[in-house]
């Protein structure tokens, strides 16, 4: 930037001559008389004139599902009715009249141009990149049929619907008897799983069919903690999320401590973080096992709520290393009171600590330990020194924020959505989710005011509770194309208790291509998944050999180039909705949306094209009756059943046009409440610290330090970060192909690789230079697509060892007209073999950053 | 009528860039948008968050400079422009010291700020920009100068501020608060001068209000001085 007023000769004269000009043909005085009276200015009058306001609630920018108006009116220019804007309903807990610029953005994409309103039918029978798929158009009605059509000569194990587990989606697959696996698994999953496993247990009575479906049944009390730890939790999609943002910042006002672990310094480190460590990438594990030691070593743990509510009592088998149960399946605990084991909640004064006891199971003696004994072992070597070697973070620090986090509990949280270190970035990553979840339970953070708030007194059901099923559903495929079925703690979760758990995007590439099992691919929007994750190049050339491949969209994205059919997909502001405040909720809450038009041209919604098919195929799942009768088709009125167990409204009508579409019971929260409704061992249940089931699948009940999957060799030595900027998400059309929102990215370097400014100068590399990235072969031996890009010299790189890219940036489709054809960050990313992933994570989840690249100037 | 102004805590900016799309959607400025030139815009900057976005002026040069009155200064704040008076000699744009209006070639049209004139927030006390009402964080507020000057400056002691803005070209209707130098952050070295007297109302408003003299005697001085200044500057650049 130019920081001073600096004219050129030309310029001056310019101005002279102008100023001259002025002079000779309008007197000074003229400009005196160009007042304008007040609302007379052009500027003064509106640029629209609105008609209506339509509550909608956000479904697809992100997590938080804000909850606003949007604006309907007469724009003065083109003197069109259309939307316009959007306008915040402070009512709403989760937005409280706030959105952010992706729902802005949704707005003007009700009107992209390459939005696609009819369906499409391959001509070409050959797929790929450079292939025409000489497109065609037909009827979504036939489009729907002849697909129906071709599914019919196909065997369950030979389908794949890629798809989250919506309500629709679910059943359809179930009802077929097929895989359904989707991207979530990147965003969620880990979470998703240490949550099921240690607290939720679903289903369980708040268990909801909500619109993204992102199976975390907490939110974080923002603006009324203490404390707060970012173990990457500000990554920069988090500098848009107006439904979390308005809550940190109000707790920032109130005197909120944040402290943060990052190797990138992003805007909320400018501002609103108090102390920021730019940690190692990939052993924020190491922290937590310390902070979790001095909190066991200092006894700074809130000891009543971890007897009350949660198994560090329970007694852990020596040689099984199973909780031993009594005939009931209660835990049990040593009683210091009786000196002899009871059943824990009954049992007087249980230890904590000590051990091993000698306790009578069914007649055998067995030796036991409580769960915290195991833990304070499992730590003993994990001190701040330890830390800082692997992390880099000072011990000192490390001891003094731990103390100081543990005396601002319970009203202390530790926020883990989505794609921080906690989620399924690294192969230690369900580790560091463990450990997180421990210190939140060491604290009594979880369900209590001011920390870890959980969802309770509403729900929304799911199709199966207001449209029960005639008969058992079949079995899914014993062989899952996606590999879940080699791994048996998600495996058991998704086939026993919540079919609408992720599944695992980061293999089904890998399944696709390695074997000729699937024959047919439906996607559901793939620009969120196969084509914006990972390792995109080889679901591509999965594709290429598959029987039939269709897409339910609103664009044709990159997933055209090998699709038969494109089914056009309406807008999220073209449905109705309700939702509950999952990443608020203090209080019971629905709020609701109605739709801002009627999707234009042949769109069909996806409910209506799953009950289709499955009344196609599976009638008797489908019908009230059993029947194929369409006219006995399911009604599918969740969200009638949902508002009226709350008393909110007789139905969806009723709530959205008479009763301003929010119900919201403002009760003071009710610490603990919701763990023993839902925990384990309910209805007087608990937090789990001690995981049964990793130890069944030969790995540790307790989080121990493990380094990542890959490690920095030769000229892969820059660790791979990713993030998103605050505008973008996934691959999605909705905003890449927004000419205004592409410009925003140009202007913030949002289109290149970012490098630290010391690295790049060892690299020879300068501000705005071409590179190469390439990842290690050893860990990508298949298809590797290197990109290419410019890159950005930045000291927001704090570290000299990692670069940054943004994900969601890039596409290949001809048919997105504004859209640029930006880099792929999925494609350095490897589809993950099973075998390989196996013993380093029981949850196999994506490990989607444990990449090392090179960087060579291209 | 009460003079308004802007305050922008840049601490609680965290670069989302809603107010930049608030602002496209609010003056309906898609096309411009899209070929980079913007009403207001937040850099992502190594040292914190740049917006480039007209300051309002108490005494605006591009207003001083204008040859055909396009651009006042109203007696509330904002410096509007009037399509219909310009003659697209982008003037402004090169005597801005912040370096503000874009001009857009294909819509033949400066870009700037108006502080959502439209709103009328001078006789509706609820209304405030669209950038301001659209701010997730709330680090943009939007109020009468004098309390708002006040709020800066109580901000700026409290933590430990710079204040941008306050002195910047005499003072503007946008206060910026940075942790950092504002230079630092990418805000413009500006000349400090001492605050215009009496909120620096346009020329126009002036002769409105006042006998013509005291606004001749303004202009004529305003612009001597921007004379005087410019032929230093043409002099010191003929020099290098």
């Amino acid at each position: 930037m130019n920081n001073d007023l600096k004219l050129s000769r030309r310029t001056f004269l310019k101005l002279t001559g102008l100023t001259t000009a002025y002079f000779v043909v309008d007197p000074p005085l003229r400009n005196l008389s160009v007042a304008y009276a007040f609302g007379d200015h052009p500027q003064e009058k509106p640029t629209y004139t609105v008609t209506k306001k339509i509550p909608q609630v956000c479904a697809r920018a992100c997590e938080c599902d804000c909850n606003y108006d949007v604006v309907v009116g007469v724009d003065q220019a083109t003197g069109l009715e259309r939307a316009l804007t959007l306008e915040g309903r402070p009512e709403d807990p989760v937005s409280r009249g706030k959105y952010c610029i992706k729902a802005l953005g949704f707005v003007d994409s009700m009107y992209n141009p390459d939005r696609l309103l009819v369906s499409l039918k391959r001509t070409n029978p050959k797929r790929g990149l450079n292939e025409d798929p000489g497109w065609v158009k037909i009827s979504t009605e036939d489009a729907v049929q002849e697909i129906i059509d071709k599914l019919k000569k196909y065997r369950p194990e030979q389908m794949l619907f890629a798809s989250p587990g919506d309500p629709y989606s679910n059943r359809l697959c179930r009802s077929l008897g097929v895989t359904r696996t989707d991207q979530r698994t990147e965003c969620f999953g880990t979470h998703y799983y240490l949550n099921s496993l240690m607290i939720t247990n679903p289903p369980n009575k708040y268990y909801s069919s909500t619109y993204t479906v992102t199976h975390s049944l907490w939110g974080f009390d923002y603006s009324e903690t203490k404390y707060m730890l970012w173990f990457g939790f500000d990554s920069f999609s988090k500098t848009g999320k107006s439904g979390i943002l308005n809550h940190i910042v109000e707790g920032k006002r109130n005197g909120t401590k944040i402290v943060a672990f990052n190797p990138l310094k992003t805007p909320l480190a400018d501002g609103i973080i108090d102390e920021w460590y730019p940690i190692k990438p990939g052993t924020d594990l190491a922290v937590t096992l310390a902070m979790i030691k001095i909190i066991l070593d200092e006894k700074l743990y809130q000891a009543d709520f971890v007897k009350d509510y949660t198994d560090a009592a329970a007694l852990i088998d020596t040689e099984t290393k199973m909780h031993i149960t009594d005939e009931s399946g209660k835990w049990l605990a040593w009683s210091t009171a009786n000196n002899k084991a009871e059943t824990l909640g009954v049992c007087d004064k249980p230890a904590l600590d000590g051990g091993p006891y000698t306790v009578d199971v069914g007649g055998k003696q067995v030796q036991a330990v409580p769960v915290l004994e195991l833990l304070k072992q499992n730590v003993k070597d994990c001190t701040p020194e330890w830390a800082e070697k692997i992390s880099e973070v000072p011990g000192q620090d490390i001891s003094r924020i731990t103390k100081e986090f543990a005396q601002a509990a319970p009203t202390v949280c530790i926020p883990n959505l989505k794609r921080d270190p906690a989620g399924p970035n690294y192969a230690n990553s369900w580790r560091l989710m463990h450990s997180l979840n421990i210190l939140q339970a060491l604290t009594g953070s979880l369900d209590h005011d001011g920390g870890v708030l959980f969802l309770h007194g509403v729900k929304i059901p799911w199709l199966e509770e207001v449209d029960p099923i005639p008969k058992p559903y079949p079995e899914q495929p014993k062989k899952s194309i996606d590999y879940r079925t080699e791994y048996p703690v998600t495996n058991k979760i998704y086939r026993e208790k919540d079919y609408s758990a992720p599944g695992h995007y980061g293999m089904v590439g890998h399944g696709l291509y390695h074997s000729d099992q699937v024959k047919v691919v439906i996607f559901k929007g793939p620009h969120r998944g196969l084509h914006a994750l990972i390792q995109p190049q080889m679901t591509e050339a999965a594709l290429e050999k598959m029987d039939l491949v269709a897409d339910w969209n609103m664009y044709p994205d990159d997933a055209a180039y090998w699709c038969d059919y494109i089914l056009p997909a309406p807008h999220q502001y073209e449905g109705g909705k309700l939702d509950i405040r999952q990443y608020y909720p203090k209080w019971p809450c629905l709020v609701g949306g109605a739709p801002v038009q009627k999707p234009p041209g042949d769109c069909i919604g996806w409910g209506s094209i799953a009950k289709k098919i499955g009344l196609a195929l599976a009638p008797e799942y489908w019908t009230t009756d059993g029947s194929n009768n369409p006219e006995k088709a399911i009604k599918g009125n969740m969200n009638d059943a949902a508002l009226q167990a709350v008393g909110a409204a007789k139905d969806q009508d009723d709530f959205i046009n008479n009763k301003n579409a929010i119900w919201i019971d403002k009760k003071p929260y009710e610490n603990y409440k919701t763990i023993r409704e839902i925990g384990y061992q309910r209805p007087e249940g608990r937090v789990r610290l001690y995981i049964d089931e990793f130890v069944e699948d030969n790995h540790e009940g307790l989080p121990k330090w493990a380094e990542r999957w890959t490690s920095s060799e030769g000229e892969y030595k820059f660790s791979l970060l990713v993030t998103r900027a605050g505008w973008h998400m996934h691959a999605d059309p909705n905003f890449i192909d927004n000419p205004v929102i592409n410009m925003l990215s140009n202007k913030n370097h949002i289109d290149c690789v970012w490098v630290n400014p010391e690295a790049g100068k060892e690299l020879g590399l300068q501000e705005g230079d071409e590179v190469i990235v390439t990842t290690n072969p050893k860990y990508m031996p298949e298809l590797p697509r290197p990109i290419k890009s410019k890159i950005h010299l930045t000291e927001r790189m704090a570290r000299k060892d990692c670069i940054l890219l943004f994900h969601g940036i890039g596409h290949r489709s001809k048919w997105l007209k504004n859209g640029v054809w930006g880099y792929r960050d999925g494609d350095l990313i490897p589809q993950k073999n099973p075998k390989i992933g196996k013993p380093h994570d029981p949850t196999g989840m994506g490990w989607v950053e444990d990449v090392y690249v090179s960087i060579k100037k291209a | 009528m009460a003079e308004y102004a802007i305050l922008l805590d840049t601490r609680f900016c965290t670069g989302c860039n809603t107010c930049f799309y608030k602002c496209v959607q609010e003056n309906r400025l898609h096309d411009v948008a899209a070929n980079g030139n913007t009403r207001t815009l937040v850099y992502i900057n190594d040292k914190g968050m740049y917006h480039h976005r007209c300051m309002h002026c108490l005494d605006p040069v591009c207003v001083a400079n204008c040859p055909k009155q396009a651009l006042t200064k109203s007696e509330y704040g904002p410096v509007l422009w009037d399509e219909s008076l310009c003659i697209k000699c982008q003037t402004c744009v090169e005597v801005c010291p912040f370096h503000i209006p874009m001009f857009d070639e294909t819509q033949k049209k400066i870009v700037k700020c108006s502080m959502c004139a439209h709103r009328n927030f001078a006789e509706n006390k609820d209304a405030v920009p669209a950038c301001v009402e659209a701010c997730p964080t709330g680090a943009l507020t939007f109020g009468e100068r004098k309390a708002i000057v006040e709020q800066a400056q109580k901000l700026a002691a409290d933590f430990k501020l710079h204040i941008y803005g306050l002195e910047e070209n005499g003072g503007t209707s946008l206060l910026i608060l940075t942790k950092e130098d504002p230079a630092a952050v990418g805000y413009p070295e500006v000349e400090k001068k001492a605050a215009a007297g009496g909120g620096g109302k346009s020329p126009a408003v002036i002769g409105g209000a006042v006998a013509g003299g005291a606004a001749v005697v303004a202009a004529a001085y305003v612009g001597l001085k921007k004379y005087a200044e410019r032929r230093n500057q043409v002099e010191n650049d003929d020099k290098k």
